[in-house]
């Protein structure tokens, strides 16, 4: 199935943004001048402008599952996906948290995005049966348990990249902070992620100076706490309010926990 | 320092490893694995007692160093304390309470062996050298306790030897006084 790429001026850009043809550098919308909009739009666009950078990676393997043909022009559908239902006034505020998980609204809206952009090429150029288009869309489970997952790694590596960028502050109080990542790094990431034996407790000691097992279990301790503030903050970040990034987290635990157990 | 790579170790990680990590990066999981608690154990008995018991309220931790001091045990090990002919009453009460308080604790970072090896040691130390009960353990609960802390492996043997003495002084009839 070949979907037209069309130029992004017939791609129906209808944003509420005032249009600059000044790019900037720090955004993937260029066209959009929020200041002008005012300090909750300009707020709120910055807040999109970084959720969407951060979960790119997972929206456009959702895409790419989901329209395999698609592929080649994924990310400025993305783009426009981004432009033209993001940060529309309003969508945000239609991710109600009563209606379901900013994920699943996320994947919802980019479904119906691109089915939709399909239909009106089909109108316009009627190349395609809908029997065409069903074949291109693989089971909706595979799916969204690929974008599932994309999105844990996502918000994880991003919860390790500020904790360690945290514990590596030489601005930060807490002593022994470098110390407290080199801790978290040993004990958890090398062997979970790459494999890595683990550093017996007795080199623990040497290597980190411990006075006694409550000095280790409270830098240990506080390693955990410090990723588990880093998490949630990620997660709010997207999901807003305290009950609703606790479910976040729980939701996120049980779906890997769930996928860990169905694979070999 | 090592770096990690976070976005490319994170990209290629298996279900089961994020699921792994996520359930070990809970507060309340297992800090240290059953088998590190023998070298926790020896970490614990040789760590400076102050170092420990210096948490207490002011007060107690000026009490503890001037006892510590006149004792000769300032700097000294949790060990050299248990094996003091004479240890200070106040520093095995002391001991007692820190292990106590981690062990009813819910979010103590110690393991629970490790605590309670302490708490059973300490009212042992007193029982033996000082013909005293620091504890209000009637004598079955503190004969299972003394046995199950002679039963942990990695209990070695001068602390053995203790937890069989107190064993015999309790089948005996207990203390004096």
């Amino acid at each position: 199935m070949g979907f037209p790429l069309a130029p992004p001026a017939l791609l129906g850009f209808i944003g509420i943004g005032v249009m600059s043809s000044e790019p900037t550098a720090s955004s993937i919308f260029p066209r959009t001048d929020w200041a002008e909009l005012g300090p909750t739009a300009e707020a709120d666009a910055v807040r999109l402008d970084r959720l969407i950078r951060l979960y790119w990676t997972p929206l456009r393997i959702f895409l790419v599952a989901s329209f395999p043909s698609l592929k080649d022009q994924a990310d400025v559908l993305l783009q426009e996906f981004a432009e033209d239902k993001i940060l529309k006034t309003g969508w945000l505020q239609r991710a109600d948290r009563e209606r379901g998980k900013f994920r699943d609204f996320l994947k919802i809206s980019l479904r119906n995005f691109v089915l939709d952009r399909l239909s009106r090429a089909e109108v316009k150029r009627a190349p395609l049966s809908l029997d065409e288009l069903e074949v291109d869309l693989p089971a909706a489970e595979e799916t969204a348990e690929a974008f599932d997952l994309t999105w844990v790694r996502t918000v994880l590596a991003e919860t390790l990249r500020r904790m360690e960028a945290d514990c590596k502050d030489p601005a930060e109080e807490q002593p022994r902070r470098s110390q407290i990542w080199e801790m978290f790094r040993i004990r958890l990431l090398e062997p979970f992620f790459n494999d890595a034996p683990q550093v017996p407790y007795d080199q623990l000691i040497e290597s980190f100076g411990l006075k006694s097992p409550t000095d280790a279990s409270n830098m240990l301790l506080s390693a955990k706490r410090i990723f588990k503030a880093h998490l949630t903050r990620v997660i709010k970040e997207y999901a807003e309010h305290d009950a609703a990034t606790a479910e976040e987290i729980r939701a996120l635990e049980e779906f890997v926990a769930g996928l860990a157990r169905k694979m070999p | 320092m090592s770096e990690f790579d976070s976005a490319g170790a994170l990209l290629k990680s298996a279900p089961k490893s994020l699921a792994a990590f996520l359930a070990a990066g809970e507060e309340r999981a297992r800090l240290w694995r059953p088998e590190e608690l023998g070298a926790i154990y020896r970490h614990q008995m040789s760590a400076p007692i102050l170092m420990d018991l210096g948490g207490f309220d002011p007060a107690t931790a000026t009490r503890l160093r001037t006892l510590s001091a006149a004792q000769s045990l300032l700097l000294t090990s949790f060990l050299d304390l248990f094996l003091h002919p004479v240890p200070p009453i106040e520093l095995l009460n002391l001991t007692k309470d820190f292990a106590k308080g981690n062990m009813e604790h819910p979010d103590s970072s110690l393991p629970h062996e490790i605590t309670a090896v302490l708490y059973y040691v300490s009212i042992a130390a007193a029982y033996v050298r000082l013909d005293r009960k620091i504890s209000q353990l009637g004598d079955a609960e503190f004969k299972r306790g003394l046995l199950w802390a002679k039963g942990q492996p990695w209990v070695e043997k001068p602390i053995q030897d203790l937890l069989d003495e107190a064993l015999q002084k309790l089948a005996a009839g207990g203390p004096k006084a």
